[in-house]
């Protein structure tokens, strides 16, 4: 089967945490890069906070990787469209071989991407050590409606197999003849033959489906039984508690100091 | 047993829309369908806060057809557009703008969670793009290509306007992709940075929106009416 996701399966110090904990974590860290001065808070917090925890986690150099394959396209385009193009009314500018870059526009560049490292890599690290199934079951146990965990994860399971069936679609019609090159009008006419075998296919799975969901009763009231647990000793608890408090304490302060100037 | 059920149900349905074509008894027509599909929706599907089972089995694999085909057309078509709402439009057309918005906003989220953790703060569009979706199935917009683009076009605005405050903020009006090229001609031009996310979007979405509109439109219509007539949300004729 493939494998879908950004899941890690390793043994860490992330891994042992309940999902909801590390969720309020990130929630934290996104929320303190927006609420600190950037660009420092979203350097320190990366280096500070997210490294150690992903090495401490086994997941250190794959979630290097991963962040910098998502993040170096968005950083190049920055520095370029903002460093060169960047509309502020200081004239200062910065000479880098041929290229004369605004000093304005540089700083903007530094401040998002700083806080992009944290608002894509909180997330990144939360999903590469928190296994899909265990992190829908911690939110569905926590007042999650039941069809929106249901629906996540067939969606997960789904994706290679449609993705499959989709290649699979394009050979067959470029079999029969479909140009998949050629002129832009040519390949806008080419959507549609690939795009209704699946989702005829997927109408009429989606019947099958839906009386195998009636046949299970999905949808009968009462409690579910689980049949993995997920501990949240009281330490978890009071961790959720202390990163709230901070969260609070952060946006507290920064009203305070909005108000008082 | 509930297969054959559902099947006797569509059969008398058919037969029930061909019986009378007659302009008078359409009218009475229409209000008999409408009672006769609210008692065939209690009796095959069942409900539990507001999703039905039928929504709930179509809008995970609307889901992975939008993440398949975004990624198709761009490694088999090479098409500038993203095409990455297909499943969410048809999702908001056939079940309306509640089953449309769960599907967009989840399926960002499974973007996130799988390939890139980049779509998530985009969800909230995604969202609107099923709300809007699924308004323009009750409309009725499906019968005729025409109206379908203008709700393409809608549609389109109306996400460029969402997303770009997301892009200037989140992304600094960047994303890495060839639209980019769009961002800082808008910039050169003058305008600021939010001005120009929207501007950029403004002349990339509603072209993949009506594009998106339009391919649905083509599926729907070529769809058996005995398919089509298990989705609530359009209006029958």
């Amino acid at each position: 089967m493939h494998r879908t996701g950004l899941f890690i399966d390793r043994a860490g110090f992330l891994q042992r945490r309940n999902p909801l904990t590390k969720g309020t974590g990130v929630v934290l860290l996104v929320g303190a890069t927006f609420l600190l001065p950037a660009p420092l808070t979203g350097i320190a917090l990366l280096i500070g906070t997210l490294l150690p925890l992903a090495f401490a986690s086994a997941v250190g150099w794959r979630f290097l990787e991963v962040l910098l394959k998502t993040l170096l396209p968005v950083l190049i385009s920055l520095v370029l469209v903002q460093g060169l193009f960047f509309p502020s009314p200081d004239p200062t500018t910065v000479a880098v071989g041929p290229l004369l870059f605004r000093r304005a526009g540089l700083e903007f560049a530094l401040n998002t991407g700083s806080r992009l490292l944290i608002v894509v890599g909180a997330p990144l690290l939360l999903f590469q050590t928190t296994h899909p199934g265990v992190l829908v079951q911690a939110l569905t146990q926590s007042g999650m409606p039941r069809s929106v965990g249901y629906i996540l994860l067939v969606a997960l399971q789904l994706i290679p197999a449609i993705i499959e069936r989709a290649v699979g679609v394009a050979e067959a019609q470029r079999a029969r003849g479909l140009e998949t090159e050629g002129s832009m009008l040519q390949r806008i006419r080419g959507v549609v033959p690939l795009v209704s075998p699946l989702i005829v296919g997927a109408l009429i799975e989606a019947e099958e489906r839906a009386i195998a969901i009636e046949s299970r009763a999905f949808n009968a009231p009462g409690p579910k039984t689980w049949i993995r647990d997920i501990p949240d000793p009281p330490v978890e608890r009071i961790s959720r508690m202390v990163l709230l408090g901070m969260l609070g304490t952060l946006v507290v302060w920064r009203v305070v100091a909005a108000v008082l100037g | 047993m509930h297969g054959q059920l559902t099947l006797e149900s569509d059969v008398l349905y058919c037969f029930s829309v061909r019986l009378t074509t007659h302009p008078m008894a359409r009218r009475e027509n229409k209000q008999h369908l409408k009672q006769s599909e609210e008692t065939m929706a209690t009796s095959t599907t069942s409900r539990r806060g507001g999703l039905s089972s039928t929504a709930l089995a179509l809008i995970p694999i609307a889901i992975a057809i939008n993440v398949a085909l975004g990624q198709l057309v761009q490694s088999v078509l090479k098409l500038p557009i993203y095409l990455d709402s297909i499943g969410t439009v048809l999702v908001g057309i056939l079940l309306g703008p509640l089953a449309g918005a769960i599907t967009g906003l989840l399926a960002n989220i499974i973007w996130g969670l799988t390939l890139a953790p980049a779509a998530l703060p985009f969800a909230a569009v995604a969202a609107v793009i099923g709300l809007i979706a699924g308004y323009a199935g009750q409309y009725g917009a499906a019968q005729s290509w025409w109206k379908m683009a203008l709700f393409g076009v809608l549609t389109g605005i109306v996400a460029a306007a969402i997303s770009a405050p997301i892009a200037t903020y989140v992304f600094g009006g960047v994303t890495g992709g060839g639209t980019d090229v769009l961002v800082a001609m808008f910039q050169s031009l003058g305008a600021s940075v939010l001005g120009a996310s929207f501007a950029q979007g403004a002349v990339s979405d509603p072209l993949d929106k009506t594009i998106t509109y339009l391919v649905v439109w083509a599926i729907i219509s070529a769809l058996p009416k005995r398919l089509l007539a298990r989705f609530s949300n359009i209006p029958q004729q």
